[in-house]
């Protein structure tokens, strides 16, 4: 089957982390994805950890995955022969990626009417902290800011140690997903009615709503503890030390019986502290800390292929050497090694799901402006006076 | 303006939150969107919020319930039963999209895998959103919510400075299959609206989640070392954490990525004095002395409410942020202005406020328009004006426990 994003064009013009996993998630499953860098580049090429600790714009292992498949074209927007081309650009595209301020548009003169005037088919995709209005509009904000403002680093930690962020840049990928399906949608509806929109994504607004049961519980029952519950929301959901790492457990009431039997405790079903779930709340330090004592005797990938046998839900807490030795994502081709011309091989992982064999094809990053000639001549129309003018301007490398 | 998905109608078998956070997603934008229980194994979230029992339709109260499955009519059918099945399979004739997100050998089991499905309808978009995926050595494995991040390798990256590898506060992975689901879905009829195929989408929870961490597996892979966690802290960036404010347990976010934005921060802090102290006059410096660097800002920090040191802050051109409290996101102004919170009224729950949809696509805005459906609600609406069965056969159904208006609440009580 073709590629099913395959026709699109989409210009991204956002760095760092939530912009290109939008724009990486549209080139990996076919559309034609153009990052517009500015001079120097994307700010993820500027970010580690890089090949072997050496700072190199080819070489950092964030730009290298968040870009995989992309064109880049190296264009400073804030002269007006930049700004020319580039809306020339946009003149033939579907989609333009951002994810600056409000404000920071607005002052590059690339508003959404802007746009529409040279293409009223575009759709805008915006992600930023707070959303396009509002008090905090124009806020600045990075992943951490809008980690704390969207409610999830509150119910992350330990009450004693305070919240604390998820690793990497969560708030971040959050934006990038929610946009990418966000646009999905409004693609739809641009294609069926041949005019776009801007579409407004406020990564504290996506994040808010999905606090588990928190906001439903406050908001109907004006229920809030003001917990952080570490690693065991329960003595029976939680992560222990293992022998060589650390072991999940996530046991339902239903999972009991096959649980007992995989931990080897079946002296614990007749253990009235812990009959029932309710039970087993209750009693809940007693049943940590047979859970401790249990997890010390055992190795990570031992139980967890035993707990799948018997159905007792056992994980393990993966690290990148697991992830990169797992029989099952090998399995199922979800690792793939791509070469790159300046950072070599590396793993990547892909794609977040599965349209058949053929649908996702990541490719590699792209070197910085490697694109920036024929993307301007052949998209652009751009002339040779005109290129000239660009490089005289010192608006393209 | 016609809702992007106006005239999709989407069968719902999915349980629990992964699966109908997304599928209210696709509700929202306008699909018909309909949930099918079982009468015996409904979903559990109805049983949750501590719903006294002998109230009656307590099981149409829950709260948690109630805000993932609005926007969606409620049938109830026991897929097990062969007339059960047979219905299934006359809605899917009708429908444009099937998501299931049960253990991957059930639908099979069933008689409703995607070859009897494309049978009945080719050009049905059919989702699976199973924990490990359809295929490989641990596709039977039970994943619950917390097992999710820990199998996608979040986990191991995540946690205070020299601590263990921390859980999030919550199911992460199942908002963001969700959040996934409705761009896949969109793309898979984009798809049909160009060539006229039907598809098959897998969704595995681990592997969407693993996508949030991808820049540590291209890093392993060159350089083979474990980052382990480092809390608030930034690889590269200082100051860059979380600070007391003034308040029991209240916080304070801020980061400076370049120099102007530490000389914000100086002179919100009438410390200008430190921008010509010698431990800070560099990123690379700052991150040297962060630790010395974070003592000062907490002093100030500490002297202040946090959403009073976030403004403050921001004037002087510094990200910064409140680590907001869940009653704190509900009152928070932006999210107000925002419209982010709508009052909300179910005939068996009440009044209260819930989410609005949070993507905002002005041409063609999103609504909640329906309550979550009570158990069986649309029987009558599914059975007889969608599908055109006669009062007879209906009967049958109730009377053989296809279907029924009250879920067997035995298992909940």
């Amino acid at each position: 089957m073709s590629q099913p994003l395959s026709g699109l064009r989409v210009l991204e013009i956002g760095t760092f982390v939530s912009a290109p996993f939008c724009g990486k998630l549209f080139a990996g499953y076919g559309a034609e994805v153009i990052k517009v860098e500015p001079p120097g580049g994307d700010i993820a090429r500027h970010h580690g950890p890089f090949r072997h600790g050496k700072p190199d714009p080819e070489t950092s292992a964030l730009f290298l995955y968040l870009n995989t498949g992309k064109k880049s074209v190296e264009l400073d927007l804030r002269t007006p022969a930049g700004l020319d081309a580039f809306l020339q650009l946009a003149a033939t595209a579907d989609v333009v990626i951002d994810n600056f301020r409000p404000s920071d548009m607005r002052a590059l003169g690339l508003t959404y009417e802007r746009l529409r005037e040279v293409n009223p088919r575009l759709t805008l995709v915006s992600i930023t902290a707070f959303g396009q209005d509002g008090p905090y509009a124009d806020y600045r904000a990075n992943n951490l800011v809008a980690f704390a403002m969207g409610g999830q680093m509150f119910i992350t930690g330990t009450v004693e140690d305070g919240p604390v962020k998820n690793g990497g840049y969560q708030a971040d990928y959050q934006g990038g997903l929610n946009a990418f399906s966000a646009a999905s949608v409004a693609i739809l509806a641009a294609e069926r009615d041949g005019i776009g929109q801007h579409v407004d994504i406020s990564v504290q607004q996506c994040m808010a709503p999905i606090l588990e049961a928190a906001i439903p519980y406050y908001s109907y029952m004006g229920q809030w503890l003001g917990l952080r519950r570490g690693n065991h929301m329960a003595s029976y959901i939680g992560i222990y030390p293992c022998i060589d790492g650390h072991v999940g457990v996530h046991v339902m009431a239903r999972n009991w019986d096959p649980f007992l039997d995989c931990i080897e405790r079946p002296d614990l079903r007749d253990d009235p502290r812990f009959v029932t779930q309710v039970e087993r709340t209750l009693n809940n330090d007693d049943l940590l800390a047979e859970l401790y004592g249990w997890a010390a005797t055992v190795k990570k990938r031992e139980i967890y292929e035993r707990a799948g046998r018997m159905r007792a839900p056992i994980a393990f807490v993966h690290t990148m050497a697991d992830i990169i030795e797992s029989p099952q994502l090998n399995a199922r081709g979800f690792l793939q090694r791509i070469d790159h011309p300046v950072a070599g091989e590396a793993v990547y992982v892909g794609p977040p799901w599965w349209m058949g064999p053929d649908a996702w094809s990541a490719g590699r990053a792209p070197l910085l402006g490697e694109h920036t000639d024929a993307v301007l001549r052949d998209l652009a129309g751009l002339s040779d006076a005109d290129m000239r003018r660009l490089r005289g301007a010192e608006v393209t490398a | 303006m016609t809702p992007p998905l106006a005239g999709t109608r989407v069968i719902d078998l999915t349980m629990v939150w992964a699966g109908p956070f997304g599928t209210r997603g696709l509700g929202d934008f306008g699909a018909e969107v309909i949930k099918v229980e079982s009468p015996t194994q409904w979903d559990m979230l109805r049983s949750l919020g501590l719903i006294p029992r002998e109230i009656d339709h307590w099981y149409d109260m829950s709260a948690y319930f109630n805000h993932n499955n609005r926007n969606k009519y409620g049938l109830a059918l026991d897929l097990r039963q062969p007339e059960g099945r047979d219905v299934l399979l006359k809605l899917a004739a009708v429908s444009d999209v099937i998501i299931e997100n049960y253990r991957s050998d059930v639908m099979e089991n069933l008689g409703l895998g995607y070859e009897e499905l494309k049978a009945v309808n080719p050009r049905i978009v059919y989702v699976s959103m199973p924990g490990h995926g359809k295929t490989g050595p641990e596709a039977q494995y039970i994943a619950y919510g917390s097992n999710v991040e820990q199998l996608a390798g979040l986990v191991s990256v995540s946690g205070y400075e020299g601590g263990e590898p921390l859980k999030t506060g919550f199911s992460y992975g199942d908002p963001m299959a969700g959040t996934a689901l409705i761009g896949a879905v969109a793309m898979a009829l984009r798809h049909r609206n160009r060539t006229g195929e039907g598809s098959y989408v897998e969704l595995a929870q681990r592997e969407n989640l693993g996508m949030f961490v991808g820049e540590f597996v291209v890093d392993y892979s060159m350089n083979g070392e474990l980052r382990q966690p480092i809390g608030n802290r930034h690889p590269h960036v200082a100051p860059h954490n979380r600070y007391p404010s003034g308040g029991d347990d209240r916080w304070v976010v801020l980061a400076c990525e370049d120099d102007a934005q530490f000389a914000g921060l100086c002179n919100a802090m009438q410390r200008p004095d430190l921008l010509s102290d010698p431990r800070f006059t560099t990123n690379a410096l700052r991150k040297a002395n962060e630790e010395e660097l974070d003592a000062i800002i907490a002093e100030w920090t500490t002297a202040r409410g946090h959403y009073e040191a976030m403004h403050v802050l921001q004037r002087f051109g510094v990200a910064a942020g409140a680590v907001l409290t869940t009653p704190e996101v509900m009152s928070d102004p932006q999210l107000r202005s925002r419209g982010a919170w709508v009052s909300h009224t179910h005939p068996y729950a009440g009044t209260w406020e819930v989410e609005a949809p949070v993507w905002k696509l002005p041409r063609t805005p999103s609504h909640v328009r329906m309550p979550a459906p009570a158990f069986g609600q649309h029987n009558s609406y599914v059975l007889r004006d969608l599908l055109g069965l006669d009062e007879g056969a209906i009967a049958s159904l109730y009377a053989t426990g296809v279907t029924s208006d009250i879920p067997d609440t035995s298992l909940h009580q």
